[in-house]
């Protein structure tokens, strides 16, 4: 890790964004002491490696992550978190590198379980995906900023995305298990519900989707099913075209309320929405014909042909709005979803703020 | 919220019915709007969708402290 010189923080600050290692936005100027005291926090050995990170197949370090989450504005409590999520990302099948390279928008998300997500505020109700919340602007930043200067990812140089989405800034949240009816979505991946992990899959922004619930109307669970289906298959998409890769589905506590109430789990869920997300070979062939494959035009054709590759949690405010984040899809491994457990065994307290 | 400060405004009787899950908005709603102390109800949270007899319930529960803030005798 370079040290770099500077006459105070103001011309430190203007160094960091001319070395391009920041999101364009301030960052918190991480001089050795912040940084050493980062890397104290978390107990372990600032040179430990956690992985690579492509495209340019920089080592992320304990110390050099350290570094980005303090530019980032994270406190110490945050680091396990965004260790985590490092070494998800550099994990072989995320494809970090062909991410950060894609000309397609897409973005980590990190859904935080388990206790972690109360000891750290790590929002998962109203808005935690926008502004106003601390922990999950942090967390999410400091991996982005991890991708830009350990993974090298420069806009039109590295990180060829076209257009880019908001969420390349920050883009995490925390599932809270009293807004849902389920176990905790890190339970399917064999964790206990009181270890506390991370989950990333790389996602478009969320796209809305309405839905008016009855309780007097004994469809009305499939009517939400099909609603959701109908965002999961938009033809447009690259899930739609690809027949693969990871979509999220974030429904919001009303609307998993009536999932639940119709006596459905989550494996039920994922199970009736990949069977409901289809368009006809037809709708594809009429939009762009070289992905539309051989058969008859009036096959369905799954835009998630796998239930696993549906991801399904809840999260935001109560009301009529769940969202549903298609995908990249591409990929040698496909946009999968990748997890890590939270080392909370090693962390310290140590006096932050000055 | 803000339809129940319109009319308030306007001098008609006016009392604003908000769900728990946004209670605190209408708080903040009305104090912004330079009117904090414009009449609002508690309902539960959710009231849409939840059914006929169920919002029948609420409203039976509940109308009479509408009337009241209407006449202004809450």
């Amino acid at each position: 890790m370079k040290t770099l010189d500077a006459a105070d923080e103001a011309s430190a600050l203007e160094d960091l964004h001319a070395l391009g290692c920041t999101d364009g936005l301030p960052v918190v100027v991480p001089t050795p002491d912040r940084v050493d005291r980062m890397v104290l926090a978390s107990g372990m050995d600032p040179d430990g490696v956690l992985g690579e990170l492509g495209p340019l197949g920089g080592v992320a370090t304990v110390g050099v992550v350290a570094a980005n989450a303090v530019m980032a504005g994270c406190l110490p409590d945050h680091l396990p978190v965004v260790l985590a999520a490092v070494r998800a990302v550099a994990q072989p099948p995320f494809d970090l590198g062909e991410m950060q390279s894609t000309t397609h928008c897409t973005a980590p998300l990190v859904i935080v379980h388990g206790p972690v997500v109360e000891s750290c505020g790590i929002a998962g109700g109203f808005g935690a995906l926008g502004p106003g919340h601390r922990a999950n602007a942090s967390i999410g930043r400091a991996l982005r900023l991890c991708m830009i200067n350990i993974g090298g990812a420069r806009p039109g140089v590295s990180d060829m995305a076209l257009l880019g989405h908001p969420g390349k800034f920050t883009y995490c949240l925390g599932e809270d298990p009293a807004l849902s009816p389920w176990e905790p979505m890190h339970v399917d991946w064999g964790y206990r519900s009181d270890q506390s992990a991370v989950t990333v899959v790389g996602a478009e922004p969320p796209h809305s989707t309405l839905f008016v619930g009855d309780a007097d109307d004994p469809g009305s669970a499939d009517r939400l099913l099909d609603t959701l289906a109908a965002v999961i298959a938009n033809v447009g998409s690259n899930n739609a075209h690809f027949r693969g890769g990871v979509v999220t589905v974030v429904l919001n506590p009303d609307h998993a309320a009536v999932l639940a109430e119709a006596g459905m789990d989550r494996a039920k869920v994922r199970e009736v929405l990949a069977e409901r997300a289809t368009n006809p070979r037809s709708a594809i062939a009429a939009l762009n014909p070289a992905f539309a494959g051989d058969g008859d035009p009036d096959d369905p054709i799954r835009a998630v042909p796998d239930p696993a590759d549906l991801l399904v949690l809840v999260a935001g405010g109560p009301g009529l709005y769940s969202v549903v984040m298609p995908s990249w899809a591409a990929g040698p491994h496909r946009n999968p979803a990748v997890h890590e457990p939270v080392d909370l065994d090693q962390a310290c307290a140590v006096p932050w703020a000055q | 919220m803000r339809d129940g400060i319109e009319l308030a405004r306007r001098g008609r009787p006016a009392v604003a019915l908000v769900t728990e899950e946004f209670w605190e908005q209408g708080h903040f709603v009305a104090s912004s709007t330079g009117m904090p102390d414009v009449p609002r109800i508690e309902l539960p949270h959710p009231v849409a969708g939840t059914g006929e007899a169920a919002m029948r319930k609420v409203a039976e529960e509940l109308a009479g402290s509408m009337v009241a803030a209407l006449r202004g005798t809450a």
